[in-house]
Formats: C-alpha cells, sequence, structure tokens
C-alpha cells in the first residue's frame, strides 16, 4: 500500500534531499512512499540517504523508488 | 591498517596541476589498502568523460589517465557529482572506470563513517 507519491523529476542531490525529508516526515510510522527520481545520481544516493535517515528502502527500480517510514 | 580516505577534486583543465596531484594521493591511499574514493565536483567532473584527460600531463607526474586508470584497476572508487555533471551537459554512456554519478547523500555517507578528506 502506497501511502503518498510524489515524482521530483530532474531534481537531484540536496535540493531533492530537502524536498524529500519533510514528505517523509508527513508520514505515519511504518507507511510507504513512492518517490520518482530521474536524476542518475539517486541510484546511489537515496540508498544513502535511507541508511543515513533510519527509514527503509523497500525497493529501487531507478527512477522509482518506495521507501518506509522510521518508526519515530 | 584498515580505512577509509576521500580525495576531493575540483579541477581539471582548469588547474592539471591540481587534477594530477589528487589523483596521485588517491594511489598514495589505495596503495596503502584505504577503501579510497575520490569526489569529482565543480570543473572536476570532467575528468569522468572518457578521452577527456588524455592529453594531461604535467611534468614530473605519470600521464592523467594512467593514474586514473591505475586507481580503478586497485579498486578505487570515482564519485561525480551530479548536479555538477548536469550542469556541464556531461553523458553517462562516457564515463570511465570506476565512475558513478552519484548525489550529496552518498558524499555525506562516506564521510561519515569517518574518512579523513584533503581537496585539490
Amino acid at each position: 500500500m502506497i501511502a503518498e507519491k510524489w515524482n521530483a523529476g530532474e531534481m537531484g542531490c540536496g535540493e531533492l534531499l530537502m524536498e524529500l525529508a519533510p514528505r517523509m516526515r508527513a508520514l505515519a510510522p511504518g507507511q510507504v512512499f513512492e518517490l520518482t527520481a530521474l536524476d542518475p545520481g539517486a541510484v546511489e544516493d537515496i540508498p544513502a540517504w535511507c541508511g543515513l535517515t533510519g527509514h527503509s528502502l523497500v525497493s529501487a527500480q531507478h527512477p522509482v523508488y518506495r521507501i518506509r517510514r522510521r518508526e519515530n | 591498517m584498515p580505512g577509509s580516505f576521500c580525495v576531493s577534486i575540483t579541477h581539471s583543465k582548469d588547474n592539471t596541476d591540481k587534477a594530477t596531484v589528487g589523483f596521485v594521493v588517491a594511489n598514495a591511499a589505495v596503495a596503502s589498502d584505504k577503501d579510497t574514493m575520490v569526489f569529482l565536483s565543480i570543473e572536476g567532473v570532467r575528468l569522468s568523460q572518457k578521452g577527456f584527460a588524455d592529453d594531461i600531463h604535467e611534468q614530473g607526474f605519470a600521464p592523467l589517465k594512467e593514474l586514473m586508470d591505475n586507481f580503478a584497476k586497485a579498486g578505487g572508487k570515482i564519485y561525480v557529482c551530479s548536479p555538477c555533471f548536469k550542469k556541464r551537459g556531461l553523458a553517462e554512456d562516457k564515463l570511465v572506470a570506476g565512475a558513478t554519478i552519484v548525489g550529496g547523500a552518498k558524499l555525506v555517507e562516506f564521510l561519515s563513517g569517518g574518512a579523513p578528506s584533503v581537496s585539490y
């Protein structure tokens, strides 16, 4: 079940993360967010960002990433 | 002694001395068994393109292409700043060996592991 979706288009790097972070915080713990990010850096960046922030990467098939919100 | 090491390079043909010395130091790190990453940003991202470094040969140093090839063969990683890459209209299908386009989170992840970093 996807709680929210967002298409970031060509946005990448810090700009993308600054938009993504509040969208993830707005979810309830455990909910899944679907991100579409065309930026080629997203392939490496989104898994790294999940590791840094504690959110769980459910699936990654560039350009679509499903991320489960952390518990706290 | 395990550990990681980052070399940040922000120049290419605008300062071939810095670009070359950056890879010399990166080779020293990878040859010292460090998990070594070269971060290319600003003008440095041009080095990620096959052929671009072929004519860079600083006096007193090995040709830059040779330094880069040796770095990749030794297992060194090259991270290429995504927005810098896109700004310059570079080509994803022309990346040199060992190069990966990344955003800021990948750099933060690497450095957050405690990697020392030197910039050129």
